[in-house]
């Protein structure tokens, strides 16, 4: 299950990293900001495939330890905790030289849902439903 | 009529040459300054973007100096927009109303450890005399001023007063500027 859970953290962890970037070009141009400084395209795809693997150790606990229900706690928690995350990017204070800060949630909340829309699309493909 | 001529005529040389002496050296704010603030016991702090103003200083005779500076208040940056958007609501410096801080000195003397002005500092409406100690650097360009100084918010009727936000607020200055 570990292995099968990581291989579809990993994968679906570079794929909204991939859509993490793209992402934030589309929003460069509409909104004429850059935030390439303070969110560099590695931080994106690091911090994507990061959460990837954190869902994948939580998935494969999870269902260790409830065998029935691992399952849908582990999506209640993956959307909770992504839900959650957004508090970050609202707190956060960026450097002084940064002319926009106002746009800076608008970037990076988008971004905190990719891991887990990842998932939730590549599961089937690498999980079968019992 | 040709008798009093000559000697107005010198007493006027004489006292236009006198001005040219002690006319203070005027200044233009060059890009790179910076206005910053903190505020005791937290974490709060920014700086604002734009600045503008009208700067005479001659190191040699600071008394004949003048400065006339404003601080666009809604250019203020906390580095988070909420922040932003606090600091500019009425609750605080109240950008709408209030559109600027406005410093005008009324008189710059010099001390051991470089230059006070004194003057008058409006802020969120209300207008009050402060000093400020400042130090001035000649550069090849032209010169630095750097400061900084502290006032109580809650003399300025900024923000509530007490509670978890600290009422002194240091202001950091460092405005070069060049020869205009």
């Amino acid at each position: 299950m570990l292995k099968k859970s990581l291989a579809l953290g990993i994968v679906s962890g570079l794929l909204a990293g991939i859509a993490g970037i793209i992402y934030a070009r589309v929003y460069y141009t509409i909104n004429e900001s850059d935030f390439s400084k303070v969110v560099s395209a590695v931080k994106i795809v690091a911090a994507s495939v990061f959460g990837g693997v954190l869902a994948a150790i939580g998935y494969a606990l999870l269902n260790k330890w409830l065998r029935n229900s691992g399952e849908i706690v582990f999506n209640l928690c993956f959307t909770l905790i992504s839900f959650a995350s957004l508090m970050a990017p609202i707190a956060v204070s960026l450097p002084r030289t940064i002319e926009t800060p106002e746009l800076f949630p608008g970037l990076v909340i988008p971004m905190h849902f990719f891991p887990a829309l990842g998932w939730y699309t590549l599961k089937p493909i690498f999980i079968k439903s019992k | 009529m040709s008798k009093l001529f000559y000697p107005a005529a010198a007493v006027l040389i004489l006292t236009v040459s006198a001005f040219t002496f002690v006319a203070a050296q005027n200044w233009q704010i060059a890009d790179g300054y910076s206005i910053g603030w903190s505020i005791s016991g937290s974490d709060a702090g920014g700086i604002f973007k734009t600045f503008t103003g009208s700067i005479v200083f001659d190191e040699q005779n600071p008394g004949a100096g003048k400065f006339d500076v404003k601080v666009d208040v809604a250019s203020v940056n906390t580095g988070n927009g909420l922040m932003n958007k606090h600091v500019k609501s009425d609750e605080w410096l109240d950008a709408v109303k209030f559109p600027f801080i406005h410093f005008v000195s009324r008189s710059i003397s010099k001390t051991a450890g470089g230059y006070q002005v004194t003057g008058d500092l409006e802020m969120h409406g209300v207008k009050k005399t402060i000093n400020i100690p400042f130090t001035f650097q000649k550069t090849a360009q032209g010169g630095k001023f750097a400061g900084s100084f502290t006032v109580n918010r809650s003399e300025y009727n900024i923000g509530k007063p007490g509670g978890d936000t600290g009422d002194q607020i240091k202001l950091e200055i460092s405005v070069p500027v060049t020869k205009s």
